[in-house]
């Protein structure tokens, strides 16, 4: 074994740290090798100041420094007060509630818009309707005087529709009853106005209206209607019909059913 | 209390009982202490890392994972220490004035072999003086300084052995 390989071995060799085998080879070397024998005396002297050195203690200030330290980290720790960077829990749970804020947040602009959009969508919708209802009515008035039969016919339908007409339409519909040349007009206006009889004025129409009317069917009509609304007022002009000799039979018979529900 | 492990104590802080980290230091501070005046041959700045790393231990306690309590104190010590060293370089310190501060240090040294020692190790790199100082003077072994520096306990060793061959070198040629 050549020097270069044994002055490798000379720490392991001080340190005690070669197998038996490796310890011979060194030790024998050693003895016949007197610079690998200077190397070594050399490695020990250098080893020997090393553990000679004494430890330095540090003064008294580090050890104070620390307990001060100690107390206010203790301090920091049992102070919720205090926020520390390190504590993961607090974070977390801060982080829980900014997300739960973010999303009540969210949530609450979402009904809070959904809330004023019912608001105004339905302030919006009733001023349309009423202008769909006022655009009707007139329309209605037009049609009604419409040349057209069947034209004053469905004017006489859309009439029926609304539920509160006004004296506008109500006016209308009487004429149609009375003066109508058509008779299925005259019969749908009869019907429309059943309706109405609420109204002291359609009342009154309808009685008018079986005193002038020479239509059997209208006649008819006429007759179940009064009869259905409870029209005492109407008695004389059907008993006129009865004493009519140019009234037909069946329109007498009708009278004669209507008239006991009435007196 | 002297039966307990660095390791057990170490776990009891990181639980919150701050208390027992003064047990550790009481154990722990004099190396620390004595591995940074090697390193840095400046005594308040020592203290003052050696302050630190303790203080790290404490704000850190929860990262400790069961490992040798020893290896993770040596680890936080030799990152402030790498901080401080990145922090002068960065403001340009000039290299005479670390050797004015050597030499106020030697002035203590009362041994003239020591001194002598001691101007061998500063001609060594920062990791070679790292490692004699570890494996030499704080007899520190191979396989600790692994787990300290990252390392396996072969490769240590071997540039423990090349360091060592380096400062016996330079000691020889300063006589």
């Amino acid at each position: 074994m050549n020097c270069k390989k044994i002055e490798h071995q000379l720490i392991d060799y001080v340190d005690g740290n070669l197998d038996k085998e490796m310890l011979k080879k060194v030790e024998a070397h050693l003895k016949d090798c007197k610079s690998c024998s200077k190397a070594l005396q050399e490695l020990q002297t250098v080893f020997e100041t090393i553990d000679n050195e004494p430890q330095e203690l540090p003064d008294k200030s580090l050890q104070i420094n620390f307990e001060k330290m100690l107390q206010k980290e203790k301090t920091v720790l049992n102070d919720p007060k205090i926020v520390s960077l390190h504590k993961k829990t607090k974070t977390r749970w801060k982080t829980g509630i900014q997300i739960a804020a973010t999303i009540a947040l969210v949530v609450s602009a979402y009904f809070y818009g959904k809330l004023e959009n019912n608001e105004s969508f339905s302030q919006e919708m009733a001023v349309l309707e009423k202008e769909k209802t006022q655009m009707k009515q007139t329309m209605t008035i037009s049609l009604i005087e419409n040349e057209s039969a069947s034209k004053r016919l469905q004017a006489v339908n859309y009439a029926e529709e609304f539920e509160k007409p006004g004296n506008e339409i109500l006016t209308a519909l009487i004429n149609k009853m009375h003066y109508d040349d058509h008779i299925n007009v005259r019969l749908a206006a009869a019907e429309a106005l059943a309706k109405f009889s609420d109204s002291e004025m359609v009342r009154k129409a309808l009685i008018n209206a079986l005193d002038m009317e020479q239509d059997p069917g209208m006649q008819i009509e006429l007759i179940q209607i009064l009869v259905s609304i409870q029209e005492k007022r109407a008695v004389p002009a059907m008993e006129k019909l009865l004493h009519n000799e140019e009234t037909p039979n069946y329109v007498k018979d009708q009278v004669k059913v209507g008239l006991p529900n009435l007196i | 209390m002297k039966n307990v492990t660095d390791e057990e104590l170490m776990i009891l802080v990181s639980n919150g009982n701050l208390d027992m980290m003064s047990i550790l230091f009481d154990r722990y501070h004099v190396r620390i202490f004595n591995f940074l005046l090697k390193m840095t041959r400046d005594r308040d700045a020592s203290q003052d890392i050696t302050q630190e790393v303790f203080y790290k231990a404490i704000k850190y306690r929860t990262s400790y994972k069961k490992g040798k309590f020893s290896s993770w104190i040596y680890t936080i010590a030799r990152n402030i220490f790498s901080d401080h060293y990145q922090r002068k370089k960065n403001k340009d310190q000039r290299l005479d004035e670390i050797n004015y501060k050597t030499e106020a240090a030697d002035r203590i040294e009362k041994d003239e072999t020591a001194e002598q020692l001691h101007r061998a190790l500063e001609q060594l790199n920062q990791s070679d003086r790292e490692l004699v100082i570890m494996n030499r003077y704080q007899g520190i072994k191979y396989q600790e300084i692994a787990e300290i520096t990252g390392s396996t306990p072969g490769a240590v060793k071997t540039k423990v052995h090349r360091a060592i061959t380096k400062l016996k070198n330079h000691y020889l040629q300063n006589i």
